[in-house]
């Protein structure tokens, strides 16, 4: 068995892990923390803006391949990305739902209207149509979430499609834990994993509702019990969907529970640990990488690498005082920093170039150089850490990072045959 | 900060963990992960009262609920950041307790002197620390938890047994090792001890076991700064003496950690002898993994049949070395190792003896003793001490040492 | 269009502002004050938060320094809950000339402004991230203040005496008629609504605009050079006392603890357009330059939001007109009446935020004189509303409030451990306030993630509490984002670009805010 390294525990890095040990490959993952997934939304987004809302995003996504030659979709290719999410959702089991072909467009905790590829099924029933009905319901000590935004914020807004909804506010009040005002997303999911705390809140509930209304709650339907949100919803006689909080994100967890537990199971070994410091590269290959370790520093050895650091929010790449950007673990060369200032004043008109900034990469998602070859044979990349892009714009990284992760894999798994 | 502050407190090690508040993002992760703040409101979480907190410290100490925080040291694992909440906690902590320190956390800290006073006397001892109404005083008066688990006082400190053994019969092949058995090793878990020393020595190892003391980690964790210091660089001269560049095994998880990182991370000890000591010692199971990988380890394990819970202790994962223990467990034909997927078990050291601290640690280790019981009423495994004493105690599951399955799997029991 | 008559008007809610219209309203006068912005928002809130001991100015200003150790001591007595009395040292650097230090305490002694001198390793034990190169130490009794609260001080106390403070009030014209002042015009910028104000007198407290003003009553052109200075805030406390360097003055030389940030500043540069205020990248360079003297490592700590503010300066004939900072810091009061043949109105220039009661008490005698008064003033003996206690500021204080209510409020700024009732009580004396206004008050968005998690829950509430609709929700939580780029962007680096890229991915990625339905025009105020 050969080994190889994926060095990041995000959604690239957990999707690398486990399509690599799927295939037979004995896989270390390294990670400082526990990996973003509970940052974001717990939907995945394959593509949402090019600049207009996109309905179709592998369609689109081809398109931008073609258009975009220093786009990562450019090297990884739509085919790459359906398959990977195809991948994902097999993996996951029912968590998520959708296809690669349509994008849902679901409501967000401002009332904001965000297009997403795959969602999970507790997130569906919030698809905007035209005559939907909502009741959006808060949670009075729950202070991520303000109905009467979310509410109004949607019924003014034309939907993509054209038509309108309607949508109001309820707030009402169901203590997750006793002696507590000030609870978190996770303190009430924990909550709702309980059929007891199901029963009250629905008892709260169900006497505020309408005939016909879909419930709009914030996205903290339980933790482990992937079926608590259904019960809730029979509880109440109404269809109920999930609206995903900035973090803790409840979603996010439960993709990142279940991404890590799968890849544990399949035998990948993470080492939870300090940042990756170093890396050893002999004769351009690189050999091991070094883990600041409590006590003596660790060296993993491995035959292939996966870098999976995310963006500059995980601090794979920094830019310090002076203003140089550089990728922290292995000094790669990075594009995007010849186009002009990276940073400027303007708010809300264009994105910061900063943002874009990040590795290039071949099809093979082998790291490249400016002039187009690899920078090591054996290092490869995945998700965030690729440049090209506005991930967050464009609601694009979570198919970046899935089709990058399936590529790398793949493409290792080749090279070691 | 008052000019009565013991000196221990002022350490380039507080300015250490203060700046690195500077990385934190928000990003509530380590909220998340917290053991005692999923169970309690009455704890504001790490994010609260490491990095944020921090920012509004400057002499008074006036964010008593900080108390809470059992120092698992979860918080600084998960951090995507670096930021050294754990470390910053344990820091604030100190301050806050340094002008009206509890007696029960001086006596709590002197594991020495405890196992030194018990051993002598363990069958009486034994029977004392079970008797519920001396429990019910102790409590009434020390402040420790009737139910809270004890440690169980032997008849004879592994130093004695060491001492009076014959000399192995094989020639050691492979070199020299010192054993660092910690004050539990030494009183309390002998056995333990004896179980670690054979495996090493069946590997070809010729093994010392120098006059040691204890590493203060007791001390450290109730905030006895000066007092931990002093006994951790102790401890440095006694291991050292055992001789140069030797590696230190230890199969005490906690105490390896207080010497790998803890000792100059929370209490900014800088020494030469620290160093020397951090960076050679090993936990028993991280060197059997790391000779594993080097092709070395002999893997002719009789077969066990069985399926077993494996716990890995906090102070262990915070070494940031992975679960060395389940990849050497996993050598051994026909044994399943179920990781318990539990963060903590609760009793942190000595924060679930605590009166006040008992109910929370309890409920912080409710859903590792379920999966215990569950998985194998029969056995539990777990690389620390007090964390073995915990489980036993809530689970009703004898707990372990990993290192006894190796022995057995070795045909050395 | 509405009407009023008073006395006395005041124009600039700064320091200066706020400190006259107390002094006029403490004196007995009728009294309105004009802001054609929030208090405290030209110089006054975008100073570096420094309460002088005077020692700054022993060698370079002694005038300046007896000044400012006198009224250290009486602002420290009656506007404690603004002030933090932190201590300061004046510290030589490894490549400073250490004689400056003894020319340095000879001017403390001779200037009244208390100064001893300690050893480095006391300065060291004391404040462990200094540089441990320095060569000589000097205590001095500096301290930090909180520039909005002192403002809000100073106007609270003036509306106990029967002031109005009229702030987003932008004044438009001033009639005068046979040589004397009779009214002052301004918009209210919220509604729309013209005010007219007969008065007496006008006191022209516009800092930087001074000299705009002034032009609007006729007056021959006042020169006042705007001196723009940058500032840049650190994410926490690296000292706990304010650290000087201890030579001539020069740019980047003080770092002051102020609640929960440390301060670096500060640059000099003549401007033209105090509105214009640019956070020129080569002085953010030369601010972390400076940083790195006093606190190795400066340049790895975290920049956490920067600001620019302008110096209002009277020309001073003795230095060239481009070099700002040795321009004398004394208060200078221009007399319309001789200069321009204008009775019944003074302009007061220069001066800095420690002796504001000074020179408020300055301008309001002259004021007295000219209308041949004898009004004694009392600003130094009476305490501002909520400092009767003579309390300090202490940095503990959020923490152990929090401590104490935790459990029976939600906190919604985080960073800087704001509860949710300290929010709805601010909306509720400002209702039609952006958040940048209750920002002020409050410290919203001013800790390490700027806004990234307490934004939405602002908008959240404020749109519960009913004051606004939708809309305005929507374009206040636009604006505030906004408004709070404007000082990260030009320090962004580091840790805080990371912190930037998780604000964004919350905001873009998970909440999509910037598709929610565009504005016609933008809330600006």
């Amino acid at each position: 068995m050969s080994r190889v390294i994926v060095i990041g525990a995000g959604l690239s890095g957990l999707v690398a892990a486990n399509r690599l040990a799927g295939k037979g490959v004995d896989v270390t993952l390294l990670t400082k923390g526990i990996g973003g997934l509970q940052l974001g939304q717990g939907s995945i987004d394959v593509l949402g803006y090019a600049p207009d809302r996109v309905t179709n995003p592998v369609l689109t996504l081809s398109a931008i391949a073609s258009a975009r030659p220093a786009h990562p979709y450019a090297a990884i290719g739509a085919e790459a990305v359906h398959t990977g999410i195809e991948y994902l959702k097999a993996l996951l089991g029912d968590l998520l739902v959708g296809d690669a072909e349509a994008n849902y467009q679901l409501p967000t905790a401002v009332g904001a209207i965000r297009p997403t590829c795959l969602v999970q099924p507790s997130m569906v029933a919030g698809n905007v149509t035209d005559g939907a009905r909502f009741a959006i319901v808060g949670l009075r000590r729950l202070k991520d979430f303000h109905p009467k935004l979310v509410a109004e914020n949607l019924s003014r807004t034309p939907l993509p499609d054209g038509g309108r909804l309607e949508a109001r506010p309820v707030l009402i009040d169901v203590p997750a834990r006793d002696g507590e005002v000030d609870s978190s997303g996770l303190t009430y999911a924990r909550a709702f994993d309980d059929p007891a705390f199901r029963d009250r809140f629905a008892a709260t509930l169900k006497p505020q509702l309408n005939e016909g209304e879909t419930v709009g709650l914030p996205a903290v339907l339980g933790l482990k019990d992937r079926g608590a949100w259904k019960d809730l919803s029979e509880k109440l006689g109404h269809p109920v969907f999930e609206i995903p909080l900035p973090p803790p994100s409840v979603p996010g967890m439960r993709l990142n529970e279940a991404l890590t537990a799968l890849a544990k199971a399949a035998g990948v070994r993470i080492v939870n640990g300090t940042r990756v410091v170093s890396a050893r590269v002999e004769d351009g290959v690189v050999k091991g990488v070094t883990m600041a370790t409590a006590g003596a520093p660790r060296e993993f050895t491995g035959e292939a690498f996966v870098l999976a650091t995310g963006g500059f929010e995980s601090g794979a790449l920094a830019m310090d005082s002076y203003g140089t950007v550089t990728e922290t673990l292995f000094g790669l060369p990075l594009q995007g920093l010849d186009d002009g200032p990276l940073v400027h004043g303007d708010y809300w008109s264009a994105e910061q170039p900063l943002f874009s900034v990040g590795v290039r990469v071949g099809k093979d998602m082998r790291v490249l150089d400016a002039a187009g070859a690899a920078v090591h044979p054996n290092l490869f990349a995945a998700g965030g850490i690729i440049g090209g892009s506005s991930r967050w714009a464009e609601k694009s990284g979570d198919g970046i990072a899935l089709g990058s992760a399936v590529r790398a894999a793949d493409s290792i798994v080749e090279e070691l045959a | 900060m008052s000019d009565e502050t013991k000196p221990g407190l002022e350490f380039a090690g507080h300015e250490f963990a203060r700046a690195s508040l500077d990385a934190c993002v928000k990003c509530t992760i380590c909220e998340t992960q917290c053991p005692v703040a999923a169970v309690t409101p009455l704890f504001s979480g790490p994010k609260f009262v490491g990095p944020q907190a921090e920012r509004y410290r400057n002499g008074d100490s006036v964010d008593h609920s900080l108390d809470y925080c059992s120092s698992c040291g979860t918080c600084t694992l998960v951090c995507p950041q670096g930021v050294q909440i754990a470390e910053l906690n344990s820091q604030a902590r100190a301050v806050m307790k340094a002008d009206h320190m509890p007696l029960r956390d001086r006596l709590i800290g002197q594991t020495t002197l405890m196992g030194t006073m018990m051993t002598p006397v363990a069958p009486i001892a034994r029977a004392a620390l079970h008797n519920k109404p001396i429990r019910t005083i102790m409590e009434k008066v020390v402040g420790v938890h009737r139910d809270a688990p004890m440690p169980p006082p032997q008849g004879q400190t592994f130093a004695s047994w060491w001492a009076k053994r014959p000399k192995p019969a094989k020639a050691a092949t492979r070199g020299t090792l010192v054993f660092f058995h910690g004050c539990a090793g030494g009183y309390f878990e002998v056995e333990t001890s004896k179980k670690s020393v054979e495996v090493l020595e069946y590997l070809g190892y010729e093994v010392i076991v120098p006059k040691q003391g204890c590493c203060g980690l007791a001390q450290q964790s109730n905030g006895l700064f000066e007092q931990a210091s002093a006994s951790v660089l102790k401890l440095c001269d006694d291991l050292r003496n055992a001789g140069k560049d030797l590696t230190i095994i230890s199969s005490s998880g906690s105490c390896t950690g207080m010497l790998k990182h803890e000792a100059h991370e929370i209490m900014g000890v800088d020494d030469e002898r620290l160093k020397d000591v951090g960076t050679r010692i090993r936990d028993i199971m991280e060197f059997l993994l790391d000779l594993h990988e080097a092709g070395e380890l002999p893997t002719d394990f009789a077969t066990i049949e069985m399926t077993v819970p494996y716990h890995a202790p906090c102070q262990l994962k915070s070494q940031g070395m992975g679960m060395p223990a389940v990849e050497v467990l996993g050598l051994i034909p026909g044994l399943t190792v179920v990781e318990s997927g539990a963060v903590c078990c609760g009793i942190a050291g000595t924060y679930g003896l605590k009166k006040e601290k008992y109910e929370i640690a309890q409920a912080v280790g409710k859903p590792l003793f379920e999966m215990v019981k569950k998985t194998n009423p029969n056995l539990a495994l777990c690389d620390t001490e007090t964390c073995r004493w915990q489980i036993e105690q809530s689970s009703g599951v004898k707990t372990e040492h990993p290192i006894w399955m190796v022995h057995r799997a070795y045909g050395l029991s | 269009m509405r009407k009023l008559a008073v006395d006395v008007v005041v124009i600039g809610g700064g320091s200066t502002g706020a400190g006259v219209v107390r002094d006029v309203a403490m004196r007995g006068y009728s009294t309105v004050l004009l802001e054609r912005a929030d208090l405290g928002q030209g110089t006054t809130g975008r100073f570096h938060g420094l309460l002088h001991s005077g020692g700054r100015y022993v060698v370079s200003d002694p005038l300046s320094a007896t000044e400012c150790a006198q009224e250290n001591a009486i602002l420290s007595r009656i506007q404690s809950e603004a002030i933090e009395t932190t201590g300061g040292y004046f510290v030589t650097g490894p490549d400073d000339d250490p004689a400056f230090a003894d020319k340095f305490l000879e001017g403390a002694k001779a200037t009244g402004v208390p100064a001893r001198e300690i050893s480095v390793a006391e300065a060291l034990r004391n404040e462990p991230r200094l540089n441990p190169r320095i060569l000589r130490a000097i205590e001095v009794q500096d301290g930090s203040v909180d520039g909005w609260q002192l403002v809000w001080g100073a106007a609270n106390s003036a509306k106990a005496y029967g002031a109005e403070i009229l702030t987003y009030h932008s004044v438009t014209k001033i009639d005068t008629a046979d040589g004397k002042v009779t009214a002052v015009h301004c918009t209210d910028l919220k509604s729309g609504e013209d005010v007219v104000i007969e008065c007496g007198f006008v006191l022209n407290c516009a800092g930087p605009w001074a000299g705009q003003i002034a032009a609007m009553a006729g007056a021959h052109p006042v020169d006042v050079i705007p001196g723009r200075g940058i500032m840049v805030a650190m994410n926490h406390r690296l000292v706990n006392r304010v650290v000087n360097r201890c030579i001539y003055p020069a740019d980047g030389d003080i770092l002051v603890p102020v609640h929960t940030v440390s301060i670096i500043g500060t640059t000099d540069v003549k401007v033209d357009d105090p509105d214009n205020l640019a956070i020129e990248p080569r002085e953010v360079q030369q601010m972390l330059d400076a940083g790195e003297v006093l606190i190795p490592g400066f340049r790895q700590s975290r920049a956490l939001h920067a600001w620019a503010g302008a110096r209002p300066l009277i020309k001073d004939n003795r230095v060239a007109a481009a070099d700002t900072r040795h321009m004398s810091r004394g208060m200078a009061v221009i007399d319309h009446t001789t200069r321009d043949g204008l009775d019944g109105m003074l302009t007061i220039g220069g001066g800095k935020l420690t002796t504001y009661r000074l020179m408020a008490e300055h301008i309001v005698d002259a004021m007295c004189e000219k209308l041949g008064e004898k009004r004694s003033c009392r600003t130094a003996d009476e305490a501002i509303p909520g400092s009767e206690s003579g309390r300090t500021y202490l940095v503990t204080h959020r923490l152990e409030d929090r401590e104490h209510d935790r459990l029976d409020d939600q906190i919604i700024c985080e960073c800087e451990l704001m509860s949710r009732k300290m929010f709805t009580d601010a909306l509720a004396t400002q209702p039609k306030g952006t958040f940048d206004d209750l920002r002020r008050q409050l410290r919203l968005g001013m800790g390490p993630c700027q806004g990234g998690f307490c934004s939405m829950r602002a908008t959240g509430i404020a749109l519960e509490s009913d004051h606004i609709d939708i809309e305005r929700a929507t374009g206040l939580l636009r604006l505030f984002l906004k408004n709070r780029w404007i000082g990260l962007w030009p320090i962004l680096y580091g840790d805080q670009v990371r912190q930037t890229a998780l604000d964004n991915w919350i905001f873009q990625g998970t909440l999509d805010v910037e598709h929610l339905p565009q504005p016609e025009s933008e809330v600006a105020l």
